[in-house]
């Protein structure tokens, strides 16, 4: 036998670091060999902006309503697309992949962010979808409000994520897991004021709309894009972006290392 | 690490959720370091889920476990590192081509820094992966071909190299073979035997086919959940069945005459069996009777297995 010993690299951080990096190549490399996932991606943009924001423009005064809808709908976009491909841990447990990636010896922390990040690829795909349709139908964003919400997408992705690991870490079928993300999606499209404006919303419904990371994310984009006088101050909205996800994130990966040892 | 055991178990116990009976049922053994350790039982026994547990891929119900000296509640990190698994059922991620589920395995495993393509990989990685492949009998093409696309027989090779490519401390096989063709089993053997020549790893196995289990130190038999034999398989054979001369002379009655005039035991079915325990050179010696059929009968593992599971009622023979 020959003599082709592999170094184990001993930077802990670097083997973190490389997992993420992993990880997320992984999803890359899945997405472009799935026709379906580049379908979805570039229809949902079709199937959210050109319907809905279509109606909503059709409505006495929706006319003025186009950059703050689109706001939102990029917004929106990066979650609900980020959440889908969370989905895909479901898919790994039925096929027995999560064996192999739980038996390694890495963080969860490093497998869900890497995971989550992997996600975002398909979401800033539609995101760039979001924007084409947009163009299509009339709405614009100037070059250097388009590329600040593309510098905060990250983190908007990673919010929408860490969000969806709450439900997606416990369910183990496939058709749960495809009910769990529209659950976890269109409640928070309608109470953050991704499409509407939620000013006048009732408390209970309110109060549901400030645990929910998203309405942060489209306070926090509105305000660095100038569309709309935001509620917080962008500093809150970030703290309380960070903090939420953060939350979720714990929580979420708890349940996935928990859920798939103790059975 | 005590008495140089590299597992340790003691006591281990695991009742599934909403399960009325317990999968393991109080077990201890251990294995020493090097040793190559066979964990044989039917279907249900317990094997996969004791597997499982040592792995860390499951949680335990309650004792105590340590691989390499670790505690597995506390540093279960430090366990897989040392430990590489194949599964019994196929973990392999069917989009990505058998190359890139090896360099995703490297990566979490910190063999090497993650590349976009094999090409760019580190040299020592590419030769590595080039050398096991052609152990297992992958062919190139098929490296880099999508998982989905390769026959069941080639999906087990590159998991069987996707395990040993951090070279392992322990090395736990649950039914690796299952599925190969026997050329490719030949060479998977060989290749795990040199693994184990050169790196002192320790080989946990279960597997169905129990001649794979004959060159085994240790053999362990699980059965309901429970410890039913622990020893070497000689010990094993030993214990469960006699060694047998088969004998037969064309004049059959002076044969058997001259047997009893011996006092020795014997049957006669097709021929006459003389159980032995010692060495069947003295029998012969104090035979007289010209002998048309002479043959020894060295039990095999598998005869000791069937045995053994006939006589715990667990087999319907």
């Amino acid at each position: 036998m020959n003599e082709y010993i592999l170094a184990r690299k001993k930077s802990r951080y670097f083997r973190e670091l490389n997992t993420i990096v992993a990880v997320i190549a992984r999803e890359v490399t899945v997405f472009f060999k799935s026709p379906a996932a580049i379908i979805m991606s570039l229809a949902m943009p079709v199937m959210m902006m050109f319907m809905i924001g279509g109606n909503m423009m059709g409505i006495a005064g929706g006319e003025s309503l186009g950059p703050f809808m689109l706001v939102g709908m990029l917004v929106n976009m990066l979650f609900m697309v980020t959440c889908m491909g969370m989905s895909s841990l479901v898919d790994d447990h039925e096929t027995d992949f999560n064996q192999e990636i739980l038996v390694s010896p890495v963080s969860r922390y490093s497998l869900v962010i890497g995971k989550i990040f992997g996600a975002s690829f398909g979401a800033i795909i539609s995101m760039a979808g979001t924007i084409i349709v947009g163009l299509m139908m009339g709405i614009t964003l100037p070059l250097c409000q388009l590329l600040l919400i593309l510098a905060l997408s990250p983190l908007m992705c990673f919010a929408g994520g860490a969000m969806s690991m709450i439900l997606i870490g416990l369910i183990k079928s496939k058709k749960t897991a495809n009910f769990a993300v529209m659950l976890i999606t269109m409640p928070q499209m309608f109470l953050s004021g991704a499409i509407i404006p939620v000013n006048e919303s009732n408390t209970v419904l309110l109060i549901l709309s400030r645990l929910m990371p998203m309405t942060y994310c489209i306070d926090l984009t509105r305000a660095i894009t100038g569309i709309e006088q935001p509620t917080f101050n962008p500093a809150v909205n970030f703290a309380a972006i960070t903090a939420l996800s953060f939350i979720c994130l714990v929580i979420g990966t708890f349940f996935f290392a928990r859920s798939e040892t103790n059975r | 690490m005590t008495n140089n055991n590299v597992i340790e178990v003691n006591n281990l116990i695991k009742r599934y959720k909403g399960a009325k009976t317990l999968s393991v049922d109080n077990i201890s053994f251990s294995v020493k370091k090097g040793e190559f350790f066979a964990f044989l039982g039917p279907n249900g026994a317990g094997k996969t889920t004791t597997i499982s547990i040592l792995t860390t891929t499951l949680g335990k119900t309650a004792g105590e476990v340590k691989i390499a000296g670790y505690d597995i509640d506390k540093e279960a990190r430090q366990i897989r590192e040392r430990v590489g698994i194949i599964f019994q059922k196929p973990s392999l991620d069917r989009q990505l081509t058998a190359e890139e589920n090896i360099r995703f395995h490297a990566c979490l495993y910190g063999m090497c820094g993650y590349r976009p393509s094999f090409k760019l990989m580190p040299k020592a990685y590419r030769d590595k992966i080039t050398e096991l492949a052609e152990i297992v009998g992958i062919s190139n093409d098929a490296l880099f071909k999508p998982v989905k696309k390769l026959s069941g027989g080639m999906q087990r090779k590159l998991e069987i190299v996707r395990s040993l490519i951090h070279t392992p401390e322990v090395l736990f096989l649950d039914e690796p073979t299952q599925g190969l063709d026997a050329v490719s089993r030949r060479g998977l053997w060989d290749y795990i035997n040199s693994v184990r020549n050169q790196y002192e790893t320790t080989i946990f196995l279960t597997t169905h086919y129990i001649d794979e289990a004959e060159s085994t130190d240790k053999v362990c038999i699980i059965n309901h959940g429970k410890i039913a034999a622990n020893s070497s398989p000689d010990n094993l054979k030993k214990s469960l069945l006699k060694q047998e001369l088969i004998l037969d002379a064309d004049d059959r009655n002076e044969l058997v005459s001259e047997l009893s005039a011996l006092n020795l035991p014997f049957s006669i079915n097709e021929h006459v069996i003389v159980p032995y325990t010692e060495s069947p050179q003295a029998i012969i010696a104090c035979l007289k009777t010209k002998l048309s059929v002479l043959k020894i009968h060295e039990p095999a593992l598998e005869d000791a297995y069937v045995e053994f599971l006939s006589k715990t009622e667990v087999v319907k023979l």
